[in-house]
């Protein structure tokens, strides 16, 4: 029948979405496998609980496949909207269920895996691998602050009070960590994204 | 308060804001305030396409066994609609239940899909170089599903090909156009409308899409037979002939699992 073939671990992400978008079955399968690893390691970091995360992530595709209209490539890859998503409703859950405070411990391990180490920069994109450096130069405290916010979705006053400091440092440390942030991020053009 | 009071104020607290963590009272005020000063959305806005990257930084997981398989059947149930409408209630409702309507307080355009077309990116080329040629059947290993690619070429000037056109045959079928008419002579923005070509020359017309700057993404479910379809061709509301494409036959290879 045919003279040519797609290796599918080939086939773009904008295709694949396009595709699910039609309600292709076939392709609807061969995105989740694709995305499957990125979607739920965001859930799994920000609610700490695999159920949990495995709700989110299962949300997450179906926002994808219910918004694929509103992709919009300019904005960023299929992977940072499926990201977003995904990190927006893991906040949104661990906001309406979380009762207990913040383990200091995971915190910890968190700023640690996602600070990594130069060799594994290395392996990275440079965008990524920018803002992974910055974060592993900031001071521990307001590394930190920013991935309780950032993060976790907490609140300058949660942060306050999980760390037993005033509010205003709380703000303060905030503000600083982005501020550095901010700079390194150098492309202005890609990288956000509405859902 | 004074404007320059308003920016002040805007840029103690725009991280928080950026980050979706800043309470409500004092989020509607930057929310005000951003809706006056440009300056400050745009100081706001870089703040949040750094904050937008912290969460790209999290490590990828191994989902529990099965995932794959529950979330993709969930997907597939029932398909989209012709023209790409979408079924109410689709996927069920996760075990614990999420909350479907929190949203954190970001500051995002609120994005409203329009209904009928399927408005999609495409960054490259990549598929186009990824068609390869086959001389033997895939391997008994993997799935394949029959596919149209075509590329996409500037009516008039020939040479290198400035799209790319998939179409999947199947119910629904759906299509795929990526174009970037970025040439000397081919730049173009304004609507484009995309016909499907049979072998003996007559078409159909699937639908349109928006072209700006020369560069358009369009994806759409389409209900006719596209096997009875040899070719593509774009056009201008004026009838111009913009790009048109052969269509060849192929396969997706799925490895099965």
């Amino acid at each position: 029948m045919s003279g040519y073939r797609f290796p599918v671990g080939r086939l773009p992400d904008e295709a694949l979405l396009s595709g699910l978008a039609a309600g292709d079955p076939d392709l609807a399968v061969i995105f989740v496998r694709r995305f499957q690893h990125r979607v739920f390691g965001v859930a799994m970091a920000v609610t700490r609980d695999q159920q949990l995360a495995e709700d989110v992530a299962q949300q997450t595709f179906e926002r994808a496949w219910r918004h694929a209209q509103i992709y919009d490539s300019r904005r960023g890859s299929v992977t940072t909207w499926l990201t977003t998503i995904a990190h927006n409703l893991a906040v949104d859950a661990i906001r309406a269920r979380r009762t207990e405070p913040l383990a200091p411990e995971d915190l910890e391990d968190l700023l640690d895996a996602v600070t990594e180490t130069p060799e594994r920069w290395a392996l990275a994109d440079e965008a990524s691998a920018q803002v992974r450096s910055a974060l592993a130069r900031l001071p521990r405290e307001q590394g930190r602050a920013l991935m309780m916010a950032g993060i976790y979705g907490m609140t300058a006053r949660q942060i306050a009070d999980a760390e037993r400091i005033p509010l205003g440092t709380a703000k303060t440390r905030i503000r600083t960590a982005m501020a550095r942030l901010r700079t390194t991020v150098a492309s202005p053009e890609r990288g956000d994204h509405v859902q | 308060m004074s404007s320059e009071a308003n920016c002040e104020k805007l840029r103690q607290i725009g991280a928080e804001l950026a980050l979706g963590v800043l309470p409500g009272r004092e989020r509607a005020e930057a929310v005000a305030h951003l809706d006056q000063c440009a300056d400050c959305r745009e100081y706001v806005r870089q703040l949040t396409l750094a904050g937008d990257r912290l969460a790209g930084l999290l490590p990828d997981r191994e989902p529990p066994p099965g995932f794959e398989t529950r979330v993709a059947r969930g997907l597939a149930q029932p398909t989209a609609a012709p023209g790409g409408q979408r079924p109410a209630g689709v996927f069920r409702r996760s075990r614990r239940g999420l909350r479907d309507g929190a949203r954190r307080p970001r500051v995002r355009l609120a994005a409203v899909g329009a209904a009928l077309t399927i408005a999609v990116g495409f960054a490259g080329w990549a598929v186009g170089t990824a068609v390869e040629e086959v001389t033997a059947p895939p391997p008994s290993a993997v799935e394949s599903e029959p596919v149209l690619v075509g590329d996409m070429t500037p009516a008039g000037h020939g040479g290198q090909p400035v799209g790319e056109l998939y179409a999947h045959p199947g119910t629904p079928g759906w299509i795929f156009v990526s174009v970037a008419l970025t040439r000397p002579g081919t730049r173009y923005t304004g609507t484009v409308t995309c016909f499907l070509v049979r072998a003996d020359g007559t078409s159909v017309r699937v639908g349109d899409f928006p072209v700006r700057d020369g560069h358009g993404n369009w994806g759409v479910a389409v209900p006719v037979d596209l096997t009875r379809y040899s070719g593509a061709r774009l056009t201008s509301p004026d009838g111009t002939v913009l790009a048109t494409a052969q269509l060849r036959k192929g396969q997706v290879v799925t490895p099965k699992t």
